[in-house]
C-alpha cells in the first residue's frame, strides 16, 4: 500500500483529536480521553520514577515501551499526534535546503542525534531528584497544549464570529436553532508560550524535516533505546541499486549512506523506503541478524551523559530550594499563594505537583473554563499546573470532568457525591470592596448564587441593610460568589485556600464528615450546567415538587406584596 | 413589534374607549376603532380540563387569533420556560398552552413563530424538561430556542423610562410583528408575582440589574412600556402559589386559562384568582401591576372591565 503512514497517521490524529473533543462537560461514561497522553513512555517512566510507585494508569506507556522492542519506533511514525502536526505545519516550513541522499544520509544529519538521549538523562535525573520536569520533554503533553489551549480556542472563536456573521442567513432560511447558537470562547492563560514552544518545534524542522523526532524528543530517545535490535527490521534484497531515494526521503535520516543499512533507534517504520523503491528491494522482516555496521550508534560519551544528568539533578535542586516550593525542608508552613486554588480532588501539594504533567487535558474539559494554567504563582514547581480563577469561572457543581480526564492521577477521579464534599478553599469578604458593607448598599448577589448556602446575610447595628458573612463551614470554595460579585474589578467576595481538604486517598465525604462540614448542595443551577446527566447529591427533579412548610407567615411576603 | 406603525398606538387607544364604553361613557360619537374593539370582552377566562380547547377558547372569546396576527406576520411568543423542572412543578408554562397558542398563530398564517426565553438553569435541561420545543414540535413555522449571547441583542431606548433609559432586548423580538405573552400563573420571591410583565425579563440582556441597581418594581413597568405583549394568554391550569419563580413549592390547580389584549388586565385578573404565599390578594397590592396602571399601560381595576368567564 502506498503511503501507509498516511494512513495510520491521519486515522490516529483523527482519534486523538475526537477524544480532545469528547474531554468536556458533560462526558457520558468514561471514552479514555487521555488514552494518547497515557501511551507517552516518558509519561510512564516520569511519573513513576518521581512519584516512587508504579502508576496503574500509565502502564499504556509501557506496553509502548515494550512494543519498540519489537517493531522500533512505530509509535513514532504512526501514532505520536506531535510528529504528525509537525509534518502537517512542516509543510508550511519545509527544510531551507532541499534534501538530498547527501545531506539525509544517516552520517551526514547526526551531529544533534545525542540530544534528545542528553535530554532524557537531564529529566530523569530530575525525576530521581522528585521533581517532574517531564512536560518540556513530553510530546504527547506538549501537543494536547497546542490543541486544547491554542487551537480549541481559536477554534470556538472562529466558530463564534462565523455564526454572528452567518446569524441573519440563517434567519432567512428558517434555520433557527443555527442562528440562536453560541459557541462559548474559551481563554487560557499561557497560551502564547505554548505557541513559542510548538513554532520552535515546528519551524525546526526547517533545518531537519522532524527535527524534534531526531534530534529532541525525549520520549523518541526512550523508544531508541529499546529499539537498537528491534525483531522487525529493515531488509534491503541484492535487487537495490543505490540510486539512494530512500536515503533522500527518509523523514528521520535513519538510512545509512550504504542503503542497505540502517540504525534501527532512528527507523519510525513509516515505510515509506518501502513504498518508493524503485526496485522493490526493501521491506521489513521480523529477526534477520543486522549488518555490523547498523549495530553501532551514536557515542554519547560518558562525560555528556554524566553531565546532562547533573544538569537534571542541579535544575531538580533550584526547583527544591525555590521559595515556594510545596515540600521545602523544614517548611512547616510552605509559602503558597492564598488563591491558589487546586481543582477538587487534587493530591497532597508536592504529590500534584510530582503527577501532574501539565497537559492541560482538565483545563480543555472545564466548562466554565475556571481551570487554567498558572505561570510562576504556584513557584518554579508548580509552572503551567491548573489552579482556578473563580472571578473568571465557577466550579460547577454538576461537574467532575477535571479528575475524570487527568492521565495520571494527579486529581482524582471523583463521583458527583465526592467531588461535592471536596473542599477546595473558603470564601472570604473584603470589606472594604463589598457594596453593603462600605457603602451600606442593599445586594444580595453572593447569597444568591451559591450553591451551598454558605453566605448569611444578617444585621448589625452600624449598617441599614443586613451585611453578608460566609458560613465557613457550609462553603466548599467553589466561586459562585467571587464569580457573580457586581463589583468591578476584584471581587469583593474571593475565595482563597483556608480549609481546602487535599486526600491522597480515603473519602473526601467521611474527611468532611470528620471535620464538622457541612457542605449540601442546592437544587440550584447557576451555572446553567446540565441535571440529572450524573448522580447528584441534589434532589432529583419530580413532576411533583416536594412537599414545603405551610404558607410563610405574614411579614415574610415578597416585598412585591403592598400588604395595608 | 413594528415600531414604525402606529398600530399599538391605535389598539391602546381603542382599549382606552372600549373601556369608556364599558364603563358607561357611551356617547355613541365613538369612532370606528372603538366600536371593533368593543366587540370583544377585556378579559376571558375560560374554565376546564381539555388545555387546548380552553386556550382555543379564551383567545376565541376575544375575537380570535386573526384580531391579533395577520397573514405574512412574525410572531414572538414568550412562555415561561427558565427552571429545569417538570410539568407539575408550575415553574414553566404548561406547554400545551404554548403549542396551542403557537398553533393558532400559523392557522392565522404567521410567516414566522419564534419561541423564545432567555432562560437561568441548564438551556438543555429546561429545554426537554419543560417539554415546551417537544409539543411545539409539529406546528408549521415554529422554533423554540433559548437566547443568551449578547450578539442576539440589541440596545433600545425606554424613552417613558423612570430607571432607565435603554435596554438591550433580543433582536427578533424587536424586529417581530407581533408580541404574545404565555405566562404561567406563579409567585415571585420578590416581585410578589411573575405574570405576562415580569416574564418580559426574559427577553431582555440585563436582568441582574433590575434586581441590583434599580427598584425591581418601577424597572419591570419601565420595560414592559416597550415590551408591551399584544396579546396575553396566562396559563391558569395550575399555579405555582408559593415559592416561585423557581419552585419547588405549593402547586394549586385552577383548570383555567386567561386570555387578554391588556397585559395589566390580564396579571390583575390572574393575581385575584389565585392564592399567593396562602393569601389572597387585590391586583393594586402588587407594586408593579400598580405602577403599571398607574402609568397608564393598562387597567388593573378588574371590577370594571367586562370580563367573560365561561368554562367549556
Amino acid at each position: 500500500m502506498k503511503h501507509l503512514d498516511r494512513y495510520t497517521r491521519t486515522v490516529t490524529l483523527a482519534l486523538f483529536l475526537v477524544l480532545l473533543l469528547l474531554a468536556t462537560y458533560p462526558m457520558y461514561g468514561e471514552p479514555a480521553v487521555d488514552l494518547f497522553l497515557r501511551l507517552d513512555p516518558l509519561v510512564a517512566i516520569g511519573t513513576s520514577l518521581v512519584s516512587g510507585t508504579l502508576l496503574l494508569a500509565v502502564i499504556p506507556g509501557f506496553i509502548v515501551l515494550v512494543s519498540a522492542l519489537i517493531m522500533g519506533r512505530a509509535f513514532c511514525g504512526h501514532v505520536c499526534p506531535m510528529g504528525t502536526t509537525i509534518d502537517l505545519f512542516g509543510k508550511a516550513v519545509p527544510p531551507a535546503t532541499k534534501q538530498t541522499a547527501k545531506t539525509n544520509a544517516y552520517e551526514s544529519c547526526k551531529d544533534y542525534r545525542h540530544w534528545k538521549y542528553l535530554f532524557l538523562t537531564a529529566l530523569t535525573g530530575a525525576a530521581v531528584a522528585g521533581v517532574s520536569l517531564i512536560y518540556w520533554g513530553s510530546p504527547l503533553s506538549l501537543v494536547t497544549r497546542i490543541y486544547g489551549l491554542v487551537l480549541y480556542p481559536l477554534g470556538t472563536l472562529v466558530t463564534e464570529n462565523a455564526l454572528q456573521i452567518a446569524a441573519p442567513r440563517f434567519f432567512d432560511l428558517g434555520l433557527h436553532q443555527l442562528a440562536f447558537l453560541e459557541i462559548p470562547v474559551k481563554v487560557f492563560a499561557t497560551n502564547a508560550l505554548v505557541v513559542l514552544i510548538a513554532g520552535g518545534v515546528i519551524l525546526a524542522s526547517r533545518l531537519q524535516p522532524r527535527f524534534w523526532c531526531r534530534n529532541l524528543c525525549p520520549s523518541g530517545a526512550l523508544l531508541g533505546l529499546c529499539s537498537r535490535r528491534p525483531l522487525l527490521r529493515r531488509v534491503v534484497s541484492d535487487d537495490c541499486t543505490r540510486c539512494g531515494q530512500c536515503v533522500k526521503e527518509c523523514p528521520t535520516g535513519a538510512i545509512r549512506k550504504d542503503p542497505h543499512t540502517y540504525v534501527p533507534a532512528e527507523c519510525i517504520v513509516c515505510n515509506r523506503c518501502v513504498e518508493i523503491c524503485p526496485e522493490s528491494a526493501v521491506r521489513f522482516h521480523a529477526g534477520r541478524p543486522l549488518p555490523a555496521a547498523e549495530g553501532r550508534e551514536i557515542d554519547l560519551g560518558r562525560r555528556g551523559v554524566l553531565a546532562a544528568g547533573v544538569v537534571g539533578l542541579f535544575s531538580a535542586g533550584i526547583v527544591k530550594t525555590d521559595l515556594k516550593q510545596p515540600s521545602a525542608v523544614g517548611s512547616k508552613h510552605p509559602l503558597r499563594a492564598e488563591d491558589l486554588i487546586r481543582p477538587p480532588g487534587a493530591l497532597p501539594e508536592p504529590d500534584f505537583l510530582n503527577r501532574c504533567i501539565r497537559c492541560g487535558e482538565c483545563m480543555k474539559a472545564c466548562p466554565t473554563n475556571t481551570l487554567q494554567p498558572v505561570w510562576l504563582k504556584a513557584g518554579l514547581d508548580g509552572l503551567f499546573s491548573p489552579v482556578l480563577v473563580p472571578r473568571h469561572g465557577a466550579c460547577a457543581v454538576n461537574c467532575n470532568v477535571c479528575g475524570r480526564v487527568c492521565p495520571t492521577g494527579a486529581i482524582r477521579s471523583l463521583d458527583l457525591r465526592e467531588k461535592n464534599q471536596a473542599k477546595i478553599g473558603t470564601a472570604w469578604i473584603v470589606r472594604q470592596n463589598c457594596l453593603v458593607w462600605e457603602q451600606d448598599k442593599k445586594c444580595l448577589v453572593c447569597d444568591e448564587v451559591c450553591p451551598y448556602n454558605a453566605v448569611a446575610f444578617r444585621p448589625i447595628s452600624e449598617r441599614k441593610n443586613p451585611v453578608p458573612f460566609v458560613l465557613e463551614n457550609r462553603c466548599i470554595g467553589c466561586g459562585w460568589c467571587e464569580n457573580k460579585c457586581p463589583v468591578g474589578g476584584a471581587s469583593a467576595i474571593r475565595v482563597n485556600i483556608i480549609g481546602e481538604i487535599r486526600l491522597a486517598d480515603g473519602s473526601y465525604r467521611e474527611k468532611a464528615a470528620e471535620f464538622g462540614l457541612k457542605l449540601k448542595a442546592e437544587n440550584h443551577t447557576s451555572d446553567r450546567l446540565g441535571q440529572g446527566t450524573f448522580e447528584s447529591t441534589r434532589p432529583s427533579i419530580t413532576e411533583e415538587p416536594p412537599k414545603r412548610p405551610e404558607p410563610s407567615e405574614e411579614g415574610k411576603l415578597p416585598g412585591g406584596f403592598i400588604v395595608k | 413589534m413594528d415600531f414604525k406603525t402606529d398600530r399599538r398606538e391605535f389598539l391602546g387607544k381603542g382599549l382606552a374607549a372600549a373601556g369608556a364604553v364599558l364603563t358607561g361613557a357611551h356617547s355613541g360619537l365613538l369612532g370606528a376603532p372603538a366600536a371593533l374593539a368593543a366587540k370583544y370582552p377585556d378579559i376571558a377566562i375560560a374554565r376546564g380540563s381539555e388545555i387546548d380547547a380552553m386556550t382555543r377558547a379564551a383567545v376565541d372569546a376575544i375575537g380570535g387569533m386573526k384580531r391579533f396576527v395577520k397573514p405574512g406576520a412574525k410572531v414572538v411568543i414568550k412562555p415561561n420556560m427558565s427552571f429545569a423542572r417538570g410539568v407539575g412543578s408550575g415553574s414553566n408554562t404548561n406547554p400545551e398552552v404554548v403549542a396551542s397558542v403557537a398553533q393558532m398563530c400559523s392557522e392565522a398564517g404567521a410567516s414566522q413563530i419564534l419561541v423564545l426565553d432567555n432562560v437561568l438553569h441548564s438551556p438543555e435541561d429546561c429545554l426537554s424538561m419543560s417539554k415546551i420545543p417537544e409539543m411545539c414540535g409539529p406546528v408549521p413555522k415554529t422554533s423554540v430556542s433559548n437566547v443568551r449571547s449578547k450578539r442576539m441583542f440589541r440596545e433600545v431606548k425606554v424613552p417613558k423610562g423612570v430607571e432607565f433609559k435603554s435596554m438591550e432586548v433580543i433582536s427578533q423580538v424587536l424586529d417581530s410583528d407581533v408580541l404574545i405573552a404565555v405566562p404561567v400563573g406563579k409567585s415571585h420571591g420578590s416581585a410578589g408575582v411573575s405574570l405576562s410583565m415580569k416574564g418580559m425579563m426574559g427577553l431582555i440582556y440585563d436582568r441582574g440589574s433590575f434586581h441590583r441597581r434599580y427598584n425591581l418594581h418601577e424597572a419591570i413597568v419601565d420595560m414592559v412600556t416597550i415590551l408591551k405583549p399584544d396579546l396575553v394568554v396566562t396559563d391558569g391550569t395550575r399555579i405555582l402559589s408559593e415559592g416561585g419563580p423557581g419552585g419547588p413549592g405549593k402547586v394549586i390547580p385552577l383548570n383555567l386559562v386567561i386570555a387578554s389584549d391588556d397585559m395589566v388586565a390580564a396579571d390583575a385578573q390572574m393575581v385575584e384568582l389565585g392564592t399567593w404565599y396562602g393569601k389572597k390578594f387585590k391586583a393594586d397590592q402588587v407594586r408593579h401591576i400598580r405602577i403599571a396602571a398607574e402609568r397608564g399601560l393598562g387597567r388593573a381595576d378588574i371590577s370594571a372591565l367586562s370580563v367573560k368567564d365561561f368554562s367549556i
